[in-house]
């Protein structure tokens, strides 16, 4: 067996759990000698005969380099802490991670990374938001990394992969459990064009204790933490919090006062987050070149899109008075006081030029 | 001595004529009746006896025998008391043979002679009429359902002793005078769109779907006002020709559906069952088949509540009846053919909750909303034409002092727009848009090379399927018709594109 398969052996001894493998190796110095220690030595260092036990029919050669071929088949690498691509920055992190496993690949060194993050239940707006910085942070050569969960985390990594730019998705169950099942074809995206990592050890389901640690691996690895939109209590806080032990810069966006679904990041803003408006917000603070000019801007994009299109009069009628959350079509009507045809008509088209998304039956709003 | 009277049957919606014959000759005294008979009908000698008694007839003891023929069609009803009580009459003498000629006799009888009310009566006067009959004599409470038939004699009689007198010329009876059609539509309707207020969406969407008869499914929150908007339907379709008023009052008269002495259906049925409904029920069966909700609402609306309520086998079958207009029912005496050509409009919610997308409202998650919407079933899709959202309304709209449009002048331009649609697609046999097929959808649409392209577009955007993407050139060709256009435009094109079918099990997002 190799070093890599003794760290393997080490991470999956079933009923040995994080603390007792990372003080195990720190008493025998090794998990090779934690392998090759002598029974007695054990149970003076486990002390209870069930994980003696457990410890004593992991050591199994076959089956530990067996498991470990299979998960190098299915394309998932085993980092661990000796090993050179392990990430720098948990080197730093109290708690760190004795095994990671990867597909894909891990950001590039030196390469600026923004976790994109927020609520699984989010509006419209916080779908579009995150989408829209995942892209434009993407655009920019800034890793964007999140969760791979429902809402803002999904929507971002989508947006990044729509900027063409790196992704990282860090997730809390083992890689071969897709979670949430709607995301699976994002899964297979991002093992193409970024990565997905995670500490628990394949098979693994996603208990909902799993989900701080997964978080204190997105504050560890990214340099800077943007919150699109959270509740007052919010999964995300645990992020926040660990980003601001480790001295991450934290980011909101603003939502609206009376809006539930953003008083949490309104509360970051209020504690001393930077407030971002826009991509160049966060660009700067990270001292990261914009790289397409400085198209960063939403308002400016948005201009920018109706200009080139040359809209029809009645479609910039019906445009303007699209918000950013989904609006009835009886309620455009209403407003502009035209024929239903006519608006029908102006809103297809629009959907069909890309500038408007239709999100639910006959719902319609602005696409970013 | 030999003796026969002409009565007529039902099967299905249809008139059959039916030969009572009785001889009397001498022998043992028995009452014998054959002729393939439904205990119902076996049981009219003994209700004949009685009858002929208490309208002091006397029949002496001699062998009666009776025969209904012809022989292999199952009888089944109370039509042949009166028909074989007046042929024995005539065995026994006391009418002449030739008062019997070119008659058709129906009723059922009281034991003290009466003559009761049946069903299926305009099935049956229609019938004999196509078959040249000159008189029919039936029961008093029918005579205004009969009466609807044109050319023919009709002779209402309450009791078994009228019916004699008739026959015999002692004391004739006036025959019912044909009544014409006539109805005052405007003041038919209870419910008027006028009623609805503001959703413009839903009245649009409503309108081009009966203008073309396109099925329609509602997608909306509870109290949106899909119910409504459905039982009004009726009140925008075109007035009944009296051929389809005919039609539809056949259904009825042959379920018993009939409001005693009423005369022709004069309103469009809207027929809208409870989801609990078996497929019997819906579709039309029984051992003796009776027309089903489907077939009650011919030439009319079913409207399906909480369309994913219903059991799946129910609604897929309506697969083929939707398709062919009619519904063919094989039970062990025979098979039953029953129209069925209806407007199909459903409404259902958008999520197990119903206010989706309303996100104040909806306590759904996405997985919930898909595995809700997954319940619809492929050939459910397939049937719905046009897909409408509604929503619930805010208070000022619902209770504003805006004027709204009645059904009449939305009927006026449904009526026009269907005019323009028969005469285009009568040399195609067919009536209604929705009808076309879809190799012929695009010549009926007659598209210009600037449509051509931009369906090709709409195509390659949403991923259409053929099925689809002529699902929205029909409802173009309506919303053309009712422009008053003879092609389609892009105009009409784009508006179509609003109709379309939700793709679901996607989180509600369109096709």
């Amino acid at each position: 067996m190799r070093e890599e398969h003794y760290w393997y052996w080490i991470n999956n001894i079933k009923g040995i759990g994080r603390k007792t493998v990372r003080d195990m190796i720190t008493y025998f110095g090794a998990p090779e000698e934690a392998y090759k220690a002598s029974e007695r030595s054990m149970e003076n260092f486990l002390k209870r005969s069930v994980m003696v036990d457990a410890w004593r029919q992991s050591r199994n050669e076959a089956i530990i380099t067996g498991s470990f071929e299979r998960m190098r088949q299915n394309r998932i690498r085993f980092l661990y802490p000796l090993s050179p691509d392990y990430p720098e920055q948990y080197r730093n992190i109290p708690d760190a991670p004795m095994g990671l496993y990867l597909k894909g690949k891990l950001p590039e060194k030196g390469q600026k990374s923004v976790a994109v993050i927020g609520a699984r239940e989010c509006t419209r707006y916080g779908q579009e938001m995150a989408a829209f910085f995942g892209r434009e942070l993407a655009k920019s050569q800034v890793a964007v990394i999140s969760g791979l969960a429902r809402g803002v985390d999904g929507m971002a990594h989508r947006g990044a992969i729509e900027g063409k730019g790196y992704t990282l998705g860090v997730i809390a169950g083992g890689l071969d459990r897709v979670y949430p099942l709607e995301n699976y074809g994002l899964f297979l995206e991002m093992e193409q064009c970024g990565g997905i990592l995670s500490e628990s050890s394949i098979g693994t389901a996603p208990a909902a204790g799993l989900f701080p640690q997964r978080n204190r691996l997105i504050a560890g690895l990214c340099d800077g933490i943007l919150v699109v939109e959270a509740k007052e209590k919010s999964g995300t806080f645990i992020t926040v919090d660990q980003g601001l032990e480790q001295g991450k810069e934290i980011f909101a966006i603003p939502g609206r006062i009376s809006d539930a679904k953003s008083v949490g990041c309104n509360n970051l803003i209020k504690l001393g987050a930077h407030v971002v408006t826009e991509v160049q917000d966060v660009l700067d603070i990270l001292h990261v070149e914009a790289k397409e000019g400085k198209n960063n801007n939403y308002f400016e994009l948005q201009n920018e899109r109706i200009v080139k299109m040359s809209l029809a009069p009645l479609e910039k009628m019906v445009y303007s008075c699209l918000r950013i959350d989904s609006k009835y079509i009886d309620e455009i009507i209403e407003d502009l006081q035209a024929a239903p045809q006519e608006v029908c008509m102006a809103l297809n088209r629009l959907v069909l030029d890309g500038l408007v998304d239709e999100t639910a039956c006959n719902y319609y709003a602005v696409k970013l | 001595m030999y003796n026969k009277v002409l009565s007529g049957a039902l099967h299905g919606v249809e008139g059959k004529l039916i030969t009572v014959e009785a001889d009397v000759s001498e022998g043992l005294p028995v009452f014998y009746m054959v002729g393939f008979l439904a205990s119902e009908v076996r049981e009219a000698s003994d209700r004949v006896r009685t009858a002929l008694r208490n309208s002091h007839y006397s029949l002496p003891p001699k062998r009666i025998t009776v025969n209904l023929s012809p022989a292999d069609i199952r009888k089944e009803g109370s039509v042949f008391d009166l028909p074989i009580s007046i042929a024995l009459l005539a065995a026994y003498g006391y009418i002449p043979n030739e008062c019997l000629e070119d008659v058709l006799i129906i009723g059922e009888l009281a034991l003290n002679g009466d003559v009761r009310g049946v069903r299926g009566i305009l099935s049956i006067v229609d019938f004999a009429r196509r078959q040249g009959i000159k008189t029919v004599i039936l029961p008093y409470v029918n005579r205004k359902e009969a009466a609807c038939i044109p050319d023919i004699r009709i002779i209402a009689v309450k009791n078994l002793i009228q019916v004699v007198e008739h026959l015999t010329q002692v004391k004739e009876l006036e025959p019912e005078p044909f009544v014409q059609r006539h109805c005052n539509t405007e003041k038919l309707f209870h419910e008027d769109f006028a009623d609805i207020r503001g959703q413009k969406m839903l009245k649009r969407a409503t309108e081009i779907a009966v203008a073309g008869m396109h099925n329609l499914l509602y997608l909306g929150p509870p109290g949106a006002g899909k119910s409504m908007a459905a039982k009004r339907i009726p009140s925008i379709m075109p007035e009944l020709t009296d051929e389809e008023s005919i039609e539809i009052t056949k259904i009825y008269s042959v379920n018993g559906m009939l409001e005693p002495e009423q005369g022709l259906l004069s309103q469009r049925p809207f027929r809208a069952p409870h989801h609990s409904i078996t497929a019997q029920a819906l579709i039309g069966g029984g051992g003796n088949p009776k027309p089903g909700e489907i077939s009650m609402a011919h030439r009319g609306v079913l409207f399906l509540d909480e369309l994913l309520e219903f059991p799946r086998n129910v609604i897929e079958m309506m697969r083929q009846p939707i398709e062919d207009g009619s519904v063919t029912i094989s039970r062990l005496h025979g098979s039953f053919t029953f129209p069925c050509s209806f407007m199909l409009v459903a409404a259902m919610n958008p999520c197990p909750c119903g206010f989706y997308p309303d996100m104040e409202r909806c306590r759904c998650t996405q997985p919930q909303i898909d595995r809700y919407l997954n319940k619809m079933s492929e050939p459910m899709i397939d049937r719905m034409d046009m897909t409408i959202s509604v929503k619930r309304l805010e208070y000022e709209e619902l209770y504003g002092e805006k004027k709204e449009e009645s059904s009449k002048t939305i009927r006026e331009r449904v009526a026009a727009a269907q005019r323009l649609q028969q005469k285009r697609l009568k040399s195609l046999k067919l009536l209604y848009n929705s009808q076309i097929p879809g190799n012929m959808i695009e010549s009926v649409c007659g598209l210009g090379p600037e449509e051509k392209l931009l369906q090709r577009e709409i195509f390659e955007k949403y991923e259409l399927s053929a099925r689809g993407a002529s699902k929205i050139l029909r409802v173009a060709r309506t919303i053309a018709d009712l422009a008053g256009e003879e092609r389609v435009l892009s105009g009409h094109i784009w508006e179509a594109l609003s109709y379309r079918m939700p793709v679901f099990g996607k989180g509600g997002e369109r096709l």
